[in-house]
């Protein structure tokens, strides 16, 4: 049976990545909305060696999987990967590919949907197909606004999707691997791996907080940011901040809390001038218990939050900070 | 070595935006717009190419409306030495891969060794024209690049990855670099810049002198159509603490107490 779906895995020395169990489960409930057969679920599995890889895949959600092996395949390339996954979509000539929204799954997929000339909904929070007639919803402004997209007549549709937007699949499959040499040579690859690494944290690990206090781009300034250090020291706690405050040098780079820097789950987490971009909240919205401080009633963060304020940061947050004191 | 800078004029994250009447996009009408965010770092990587003397020329490109030519002129100003506008009406709703179509078509005769853009656009946050364009040239892409070092025929870039981590890339030139915002410290331009820009070129060009077709943009425009803009669902929603800055803290430490046992 040809594909309708195909869902391109990732995997990293062997270990799927979560997200991949998620774009299947997303992938059923789509064939099942289009009335399109279980069956027509397959998987793109690549890498050096991925036989365990696709075993599992094949076991978790895909009536079929396709594993690509090269040495070449060993670590991400963008033209490596984008000449399997290009190959094997006109081979499976499937309705819609499943990226996962992750830094290799934006990487590539613009390039897959170029070389096939299809469209590419990006960021995706959800997919259906009432019908068969896929429709893809995502952001657009930063968070500000959600977007309904459609495909009309096109053939092939792609999508990245990201993390969280689907239950994983729940069932299991019996599916079948399908091995293929992708004829790749390490040597004609224009975008060489070289090695991954972990970039420098000065130390401080933000994941291990009991409690965080984050400041965003509404402090406006470096030094306006003693009034959350004296907030976060009342507390107890830490000091966290959204990507706009790191790029701009407020604070070094391993305060950054989101999906760029690191995820956190403290019992308590005070957001200030944050307005809660989705790069943000994928961060932190495993806290326990959220305070929102945002002069935009709007604002997403509030979206989140168990708890509150539209106001002025410099007014509640020097406020909030003596009340802790008193309460101590 | 010629340098290319893609850029985008969007509206300022400040700007009053509303849904507009047919709930497709944005009412257009009360926005003022800049250069895009992502971009003001794609040119200062240029620039400090150029400032080393590793690229000759860098040349800063948009695809857009009128409007578009003041952020090519911003880009002038802050040291780019000319500008292309790609401008057409049947270009202003169009589809991501038309976009990236027709910056290809306009640079093809052009030989840039090195095409930088920004990871994304802070309007649509497509996150796909450098990588589109990459493909549609057949040359390499790294995305979401915090680091660019210029070796001889190559350039080696870092990439971020999730949880702090970067992964390391060479590519061949030419190729095709995704900045990350916070790769640099962009430069503003100088009054000097802003005057010296005036005499620089904006060449403008259309679909026809670039060589694309048309009845492609349309097609391509109708497999990529927004049916709904609207303000996101709340989720569960905070509960909104209301009173004096006083009273709201008093009322925040009680429920601090009660939820979290921090205090």
């Amino acid at each position: 049976m040809s594909a309708k779906i195909l869902v391109v895995a990732e995997q990293e020395a062997g270990a799927v990545r979560d997200i991949t169990w998620e774009l299947l489960g997303l992938a059923h409930k789509v064939a099942s909305e289009a009335g399109w057969e279980a069956g027509s679920v397959k998987s793109l599995v690549m890498g050096k060696n991925v036989d365990a890889a696709a075993a599992q895949i094949a076991g978790r959600g895909a009536a079929e999987v396709i594993a690509a092996e090269s040495p070449a395949l060993e670590n991400y390339s963008c033209d490596g990967c984008d000449r399997v996954i290009e190959a094997q979509a006109k081979a499976e000539a499937p309705a819609l590919i499943l990226f996962g929204h992750t830094p290799n799954g934006w990487d590539v997929a613009p390039q897959v949907a170029a070389g096939l000339g299809a469209p590419l909904a990006t960021e995706c929070s959800a997919v259906a197909a009432p019908g068969g007639k896929v429709r893809f919803t995502r952001k657009a402004f930063n968070g500000k606004f959600v977007q309904e997209l459609e495909v009309g007549d096109a053939p092939l549709a792609i999508a990245t999707v990201q993390r969280g937007a689907a239950a994983p699949f729940g069932g299991t499959t019996q599916g079948q691997v399908g091995k293929v040499d992708p004829g790749i040579d390490a040597k004609d690859l224009q975008a060489r791996f070289i090695e991954v690494r972990q970039g420098d944290s000065g130390g401080l690990d933000l994941s291990q907080a009991a409690v965080i206090v984050s400041g965003g781009r509404g402090l406006g300034a470096a030094e306006k940011f003693s009034i959350i250090r004296d907030l976060a020291q009342a507390l107890g706690g830490q000091v966290g901040a959204s990507r706009p405050v790191t790029d701009s040098g407020w604070l070094p780079h391993e305060h950054q809390i989101g999906s760029s820097g690191v995820t956190v789950s403290p019992k308590l987490y005070v957001a200030c001038g944050i307005s809660g971009a989705i790069q943000h909240l994928v961060g932190m919205r495993g806290s326990g218990y959220i305070v929102a401080i945002n002069k935009d009633p709007d604002a997403p963060i509030f979206g989140v939050a168990d708890v509150g304020i539209v106001g002025d940061l410099f007014e509640i947050v020097p406020a909030l900070t003596k009340a802790v004191q008193d309460a101590r | 070595m010629k340098t290319l800078v893609l850029v985008k004029q969007v509206p300022n994250t400040d700007s009053p935006f509303r849904v507009n009447a047919a709930g497709t996009w944005v009412d257009e009408g009360n926005l003022t717009y800049g250069l895009n965010d992502y971009d003001r770092y794609a040119l200062e990587e240029a620039l400090r190419l150029k400032d080393k003397g590793a690229v000759t020329e860098v040349v800063a490109l948009s695809v857009g409306p009128e409007r578009a030519a003041t952020a090519l002129r911003t880009c002038l100003a802050t040291g780019a030495d000319r500008a292309i506008h790609v401008k057409d009406d049947r270009l202003a709703s169009a589809d991501p891969l038309s976009i990236a179509r027709a910056i290809a078509a306009a640079i093809k005769d052009e030989g840039f060794s090195l095409v930088f853009g920004g990871l994304q656009a802070d309007d649509d946050n497509h996150t796909q024209i450098p990588a589109l364009t990459a493909r549609l040239l057949g040359r390499p892409c790294a995305t979401a690049v915090l680091k660019a070092t210029l070796g001889d025929g190559v350039i080696r870039v870092e990439r971020e990855l999730e949880n702090q981590k970067v992964q390391v890339v060479e590519m061949t030139l030419p190729a095709v670099v995704a900045v990350q915002t916070g790769i640099n410290e962009p430069r503003y331009a100088s009054l000097k810049g802003i005057m010296a820009a005036k005499k620089k070129e904006i060449k403008t060009v259309g679909l026809q002198e670039i060589g694309l077709d048309p009845a492609q943009v349309t097609a391509s425009a109708a497999r990529f159509r927004t049916v709904r803009l609207a303000i996101p669902p709340k989720g569960k929603g905070a509960e909104i603490l209301k009173g004096s800055a006083d009273e709201v803290a008093k009322e925040l430490v009680k429920r601090i107490r009660e939820k979290t046992g921090v205090l």
